[in-house]
């Protein structure tokens, strides 16, 4: 029966309580008090936001859970709301933000190695984050990283973004003449006809779509 | 205090030994007092070229080991009295020497010399090592070859990880025909990827081969446009300012009329 009961849930903003629709009001009000009761020690100190789906509280009922909470978990409740309820694809795009944001897992933020050198041949430089080469990065030289790759020179070596399986990785390069680029799974190589390297600068960003890689004047 | 400078490339047959031999009597012409050693242990060549290969009593294993003293493995060279030259043993390896050792033998050789010349064995491994140990400078060499380029790149960023910083470029080989149809990589492609400066060029030149073979460094004959070349390059070692060498004068008599008379050259 326990399973069928009230559950609580963790998100990205603080709390949900689960209600099941087909509850009574006293028995709701009875086992959110025993199972808050029971995890004190857990809730002590905290500050959260409270949200609830199921059951439809009276405002008046609404406010008398709220006090229980206060009361029983030693937390500081912050708000006490029905949650609310989203067209679909808004509420999915926003959960993903907020995941992103309560995580920090963005793959525009987290560690970043500067190398303020020539990255030369037999070079390999593995880093669990960003990359940023002030120089050039050579054949034969390889840039592993779990982030985006930045090269504010030429880049004739191997560079991998997203190591781990980050497809929103980018390379960026102000001249992307790669042996072999790799985001996440993704692998690319130059074609075989040579292009010319015409002493331009054209800074170019390769990023992942749909298993390819693709790569745009940036 | 004389100056170490260890002559190396990575890749083998673009020319270390032959550069060494040539700035080495460079240096000498000038009245320089050099000592040449060859850390090529198993594949000593530098005695070949020198043309004192038969001259060769004690080496530079020998000298390490302590069964000689060092001035007595050292060779005078046949044309010039301030040069000598450490030869390597042949019937060894590499693994003979340590790079504690070089550096004790480099750190002696500083005391007597104005220059010591280390000429490397081609590849990345304990030769290297060795030959780098107790260098000063280093000038590496490269052909205009994707592949020699390549090799010159990995062994400048070893060298740069050892504290010898500021390596100088030479580059050797040159065919200025080829790189005027575009089918050799040009010194600015090279230098571009490289990064480093270049201490010269020396162009392709067959007398270079006859040179080797007999024995007498190209520096030393007037005729040849290679050995301008080295002349050139063992000014700049010695810190003067040369300019780089022209290497289109192999051009054919109509096109330096027509350059005389102010025709673009095809």
């Amino acid at each position: 029966m326990e399973t069928k009961g009230i559950v609580f849930k963790g998100n990205a903003e603080g709390l949900v309580i689960v209600i099941p629709e087909d509850y009574a009001y006293e028995d709701i009000l009875q086992e959110i008090d025993n199972k808050v009761s029971k995890a004190s020690r857990f809730f002590k100190g905290a500050k959260i936001k409270v949200t609830y789906r199921g059951y439809q509280l009276t405002p008046s009922q609404e406010q008398e859970v709220k006090k229980v909470l206060d009361e029983k978990s030693g937390a500081i409740i912050e708000s006490f709301t029905r949650e609310e309820v989203k067209t679909p694809t808004f509420q999915e795009n926003n959960r993903v933000k907020t995941i992103r944001n309560f995580f920090s897992t963005s793959s525009d933020e987290g560690n970043c190695k500067f190398i303020r050198n020539t990255v030369r041949n037999g070079t390999r430089i593995d880093f669990n984050g960003h990359v940023v080469v002030l120089g050039d990065v050579n054949p034969g030289a390889e840039i592993i990283a779990t982030g985006n790759v930045v090269v504010l020179g030429t880049l004739r070596g191997m560079v991998h973004a997203g190591a781990r399986g980050d497809k929103d990785a980018f390379i960026y390069a102000l001249k992307l003449l790669p042996t072999q680029i790799r985001i996440a799974e993704a692998i690319a190589r130059m074609p075989e006809e040579d292009i010319a390297d015409d002493g331009l600068v054209r800074p170019e960003m390769a990023t992942a779509k749909d298993g390819r890689i693709i790569v745009e004047q940036f | 205090m004389g100056e170490v400078i260890v002559i190396t490339s990575g890749k083998g047959g673009v020319g270390k030994t032959t550069t060494t031999a040539n700035i080495g009597t460079g240096l000498a012409v000038h009245g320089k007092k050099v000592v040449l050693i060859d850390t090529d242990i198993g594949l000593r060549n530098l005695d070949v070229v020198m043309g004192l290969e038969n001259r060769i009593v004690y080496d530079l294993v020998d000298v390490v080991e302590g069964t000689c003293r060092l001035k007595q493995a050292l060779i005078k060279d046949k044309r010039f009295d301030g040069l000598y030259l450490l030869p390597a043993a042949q019937t060894r390896d590499k693994n003979s020497v340590s790079p504690e050792q070089m550096m004790w033998l480099c750190d002696e050789l500083r005391k007597e010399f104005d220059y010591i010349l280390i000429d490397c064995p081609a590849g990345i491994e304990q030769g290297f090592k060795n030959a780098i140990a107790g260098a000063d400078r280093a000038i590496v060499i490269t052909t205009p070859e994707v592949s020699a380029v390549r090799d010159a790149d990995r062994i400048i960023g070893l060298l740069e990880s050892q504290e010898i910083r500021n390596p100088r470029l030479l580059i050797n080989r040159v065919r200025p025909d080829m790189v005027k149809r575009g089918d050799m990589m040009s010194m600015e492609d090279i230098v571009d990827i490289l990064a480093i400066k270049m201490i010269g060029v020396v162009p392709d030149d067959e007398n270079i081969i006859i040179s080797t073979n007999r024995g007498e460094p190209a520096v030393i004959d007037n005729k040849s446009l290679a050995g301008q070349a080295y002349r050139n390059i063992t000014k700049r070692v010695m810190g003067e300012d040369v300019p780089l060498l022209d290497l289109n004068v192999s051009d054919g008599f109509l096109s330096k009329m027509k350059k005389l008379f102010g025709f673009k050259s095809a």
